[in-house]
């Protein structure tokens, strides 16, 4: 199974085959092995959290509820999936159950909204153009912007974003160019002066 | 600027580290629910099944990874397999955590888990949905109302709540008599934030249905009252700001019209407070239909002479109120408003979270330093109590009360106001009091992710306030210096409009929004039943579509058996008048109500909807944009880009650029809407 990011080589891999043995005697109840769990992965997760939610204090709350839903679920984890997918899988399940909550449909980069604002004001065009990006990417429909952030955010190839987000390869490539299209209205959006 | 953009640029963003207080607190809880669930695990004597699962599901899995390798396999096959266990161990987890009855309360981490519970709970619907006893509405809404608001706000975490299941509109009435007499548990039930997990939402908003096509000879008159809030604007505006059409129950028609500021003429004499302008145009979206639009236009109070205010400001400082675009924005925004106060006024500042208190003692605004000083030590942290703070800042209205002045509480909350151990029936009870002593109350609310809009809205219309939403300065230079007069200062209170409509002339009507501000017919005349109020150079704008007799777009058909000879009601009628305008309002200290009426006839009527004014055009076209956000029939044959033409030619002076900012939005909401 290509669980693995295409971008990384063969040392994680020899991790992933360890994260494999740690997830597994954890599932068994290995308390020690569990803690080595969450503590080598957290620093990734809240990556992840922070990646997809833009606001430190969400990656925070999110990082410690998938702490929690990996303690629940490590008991019946049965190795067939890599676990970074899992790992995956599951924080990425946790930020959209958040946002779900938070948001009547998703809680979107918080920042964004002022900078659209203040973009549409025609003022402040400084910031950086990955950050605005990133805060565009924000705002697209859940599958896309899982799909954009899975791949060219977290550099996983389109097989490995396929099998975190359950979907074909075609499909992530699908969402990825849809992703372009609204992200080139988006980012041009602001400047469109009607009069 | 951007033709193209590099999405690998994506990877340079970097990402904050994590605290390691968080990190923590997070590994703590995780070998907390690590333990609890070993120890459920013996206790089920399950561990030895999941053992032996493990081992055939990992021979599985490497069957599987060989495949893959030679690539036997398209990758959708194997999504497809994959998903099953990877789907099975979430709903597991979700289970567990969603269902966890051992519910503890005290610790911090709960408050996490919590914020995800209730959608975990949505999620793993499918497993659960015969197990979980969802509550009853009734239940809820018979239970004793403190209980209730109790028990469900003290486990609650921002966000964590559902929509609260709304009630009809017919029942938002604002009425001070008939509302606490028969709808004491209605009421409770409307505040109380439950945790309905049917919807996945944090930000609360009414659910109401439009306004539908009703017969004159069914209903000849319409009354409602009217409603210059506009926080349904910057809600509309920051959900397309953020590339997703707006939640279609976030839209109030209505609030959206009257956000933008109009001059429709004023009233030749100041005897009224304000001027009341009909005209009668054809409909842009339809050409068998009629507009009937009805501006109206408050005086300006003259700044020397208006009157001084003693605003106390109850400021929730609660932890939600953390966020960049909550308190920070709340500080600044309050440092605008200070600079339209002057000597005569005084401001006070009381707060609430954990334990409210008393920031500032009444002070006169002319003592900027001491304010300013007092705004900055406003620190987030802690859980809303807002009972409290609430008495506590009504103490400080009274304390500070200026006879002839305005007297307002000013609540600025993301919406997570718990009033704790007194129910919501009672704070209700409290600002429908202190409103009979002249002490008003406004509602702003900020940030996203909890806001209230439901309770705002209550809050306010009880308080007789304004509810706003400030998601941005401009916003807050908008509604508090720009608006500051017709905010803060009202011309005249309990504005109510019916009217009547003439059956010789017009077969069918629809009131475009107000559908949370309907009152019954016998409203309009009992001066205690309680309305909106207009503001010091507000404008406010209500727009019917009517239907004449003999148009195309009569959609119920005449009764067979209708009374052919309607006795007519008054010598009025066979007249070509279209309908008959009636308006009560009561001065701001008044308790009998002053009624304006004016006939609607040809004399008004435009024939083409050039002939109208900017202001009226403008109006109309926010009005087809609210309608189209709601997904209304009426509008669904009128594309965005006649919605937008309409606008831009009627775009006027536009000093703030509010106008174009309309514009803005109507093309990403057509960008949108595919």
């Amino acid at each position: 199974m290509t669980m693995r990011p295409d971008a990384n080589g063969p040392e994680t891999a020899a991790r992933e085959e360890d994260d494999h043995a740690l997830a597994l005697r954890a599932s068994h109840g290995d308390r020690d092995a569990f803690a080595r769990l969450i503590d080598r992965h957290y620093a990734t997760i809240h990556r992840i959290a922070w990646r997809w939610c833009g606001n430190a204090g969400d990656a925070d709350d999110i990082a410690q509820e998938v702490a929690i839903k990996l303690a629940r679920a490590i008991g019946s984890w049965r190795g067939e999936a890599g676990f970074s997918t899992w790992l995956y899988r599951i924080v990425l399940n946790t930020v959209r159950d958040r946002q779900r909550a938070l948001a009547a449909e998703r809680r979107r980069v918080e920042a964004f909204a002022v900078q659209a604002l203040v973009d549409a004001q025609g003022s402040d065009e400084s910031t950086d153009p990955a950050t605005r990006l990133w805060a565009a990417v924000g705002t697209l429909p859940e599958r896309q912007r899982d799909a954009v952030l899975l791949v060219h955010g977290e550099g996983l190839g389109h097989g490995a974003a396929a099998d975190v987000m359950g979907v074909s390869e075609g499909t992530v490539s699908f969402h990825i160019h849809e992703a372009k299209k609204k992200l080139r209205a988006m980012m041009q959006a602001p400047e469109d002066e009607l009069s | 600027m951007t033709h193209d953009f590099d999405l690998d640029a994506l990877k340079s963003v970097k990402p904050p580290e994590p605290s390691q207080a968080a990190r923590e607190t997070a590994m703590r809880a995780a070998l907390d629910a690590f333990d609890d669930e070993t120890n459920k695990r013996q206790t089920q004597g399950s561990a030895s099944g999941v053992r032996l699962m493990t081992i055939l599901q990992r021979s599985w899995s490497t069957t599987m990874t060989a495949l893959t390798k030679t690539r036997l396999m398209t990758g959708t096959a194997i999504a497809t397999i994959l998903v099953v266990p990877l789907a099975g161990y979430l709903a597991f987890s979700l289970i567990n955590e969603g269902y966890s009855p051992q519910f503890r309360q005290d610790t911090p981490l709960m408050d996490l888990g919590g914020a995800n519970r209730a959608k975990d709970e949505a999620d793993a619907d499918d497993s659960r949905i015969a197990a979980e006893p969802k509550p009853a509405d009734g239940a809820i809404a018979a239970a004793p109302p403190a209980a209730v608001a109790e028990s469900e706000v003290r486990v609650q975490s921002p966000g964590q709540t559902g929509l609260a299941k709304s009630a009809p509109s017919t029942q938002l009435r604002r009425s001070g008599e008939s509302f606490s007499a028969a709808g004491a548990p209605v009421a409770a039930d409307r505040i109380a934030p439950m945790p309905r997990v049917e919807e996945q939402s944090g930000d609360r908003f009414e659910k109401f249905d439009s306004n539908g096509v009703k017969s004159v000879a069914d209903a000849p008159v319409s009354t409602f009252s009217i409603d210059v809030d506009t926080a349904s604007y910057s809600v509309v505006r920051r959900s397309l700001m953020e590339g997703r059409l707006p939640d279609p129950d976030s839209v109030r028609v209505e609030e959206l019209i009257n956000y933008f500021p109009y001059s429709y003429p004023l009233p030749e004499s100041r005897q009224t407070p304000f001027g009341v302008n009909v005209s009668v145009s054809p409909t842009p979206w339809n050409a068998d239909t009629k507009l009937m639009h009805i501006g109206i236009q408050g005086y300006d109070i003259v700044p020397s002479e208006r009157p001084a205010a003693n605003l106390v400001f109850l400021i929730d400082v609660s932890g939600s109120m953390n966020a960049p675009d909550k308190l920070p924005l709340l500080k600044s925004a309050f440092r605008l408003l200070l600079d339209k106060l002057d000597d005569r006024d005084t401001v006070s500042i009381v707060t609430y979270a954990g334990n409210a208190g008393t920031v500032l003692e009444p002070t006169k605004a002319s003592e900027r330093e001491k304010i300013l000083r007092a705004i900055d030590t406003l620190q987030p942290g802690g859980s809303t109590a807002g009972a409290a703070g609430i008495e506590e800042a009504y103490r400080l209205a009274r304390e500070a009360k200026i006879d002839g002045g305005v007297n307002r509480v000013l609540l600025a909350t993301d919406g997570d106001f718990n009033v704790g151990a007194s129910s919501d029936a009672d704070l209700k009870r409290m600002i429908e009091k202190r409103r009979d002593d002249g002490i008003f109350l406004s509602v702003f609310g900020f940030g996203q992710g909890n806001y209230n809009d439901q309770l705002m809205q209550v809050l306010a219309q009880n308080g007789n306030g304004t509810a706003a939403y400030i998601d941005t300065l401009a916003e807050a230079q908008k509604t508090l210096v720009e608006e500051a007069g017709s905010t803060l200062f009202p011309i005249a209170k309990d504005v109510k409009i019916q009217v009547e409509f003439n059956p010789a002339t017009v077969a069918e009507y629809r009131l475009i929004g107000y559908e949370t501000r309907a009152l019954n017919r016998e409203d309009f005349n009992n001066d205690r039943v309680d309305a909106g109020d207009i503001g010091s150079g507000h404008s406010v704008t209500a727009i019917y579509e009517i239907t004449p007799v003999g148009s195309p777009a009569v959609s119920v058909d005449p009764l067979r058996y209708g009374e052919a000879e309607k006795p007519a009601a008054t010598n009025a009628a066979g007249t070509d008048e279209y309908a008959f305008l009636k308006l009560r309002y009561k001065l701001p200290d008044g308790a009998r109500s002053t009624l304006v009426t004016t006939p609607v006839g040809p004399a008004q009527e435009k024939a083409s909807v050039a002939g109208l004014g900017d202001d009226t055009r403008f109006s109309i076209a926010v009005a087809a944009f609210g309608q189209k956000l709601r997904h209304e029939d009426a509008v669904a044959n009128y594309s965005w880009n006649a919605i937008r033409d309409l606008a831009a030619k009627a775009r006027g002076e536009d000093s703030y650029g509010y106008r174009g900012e309309f514009l803005r939005l109507v093309g990403l909401a057509e960008s949108l809407d595919r």
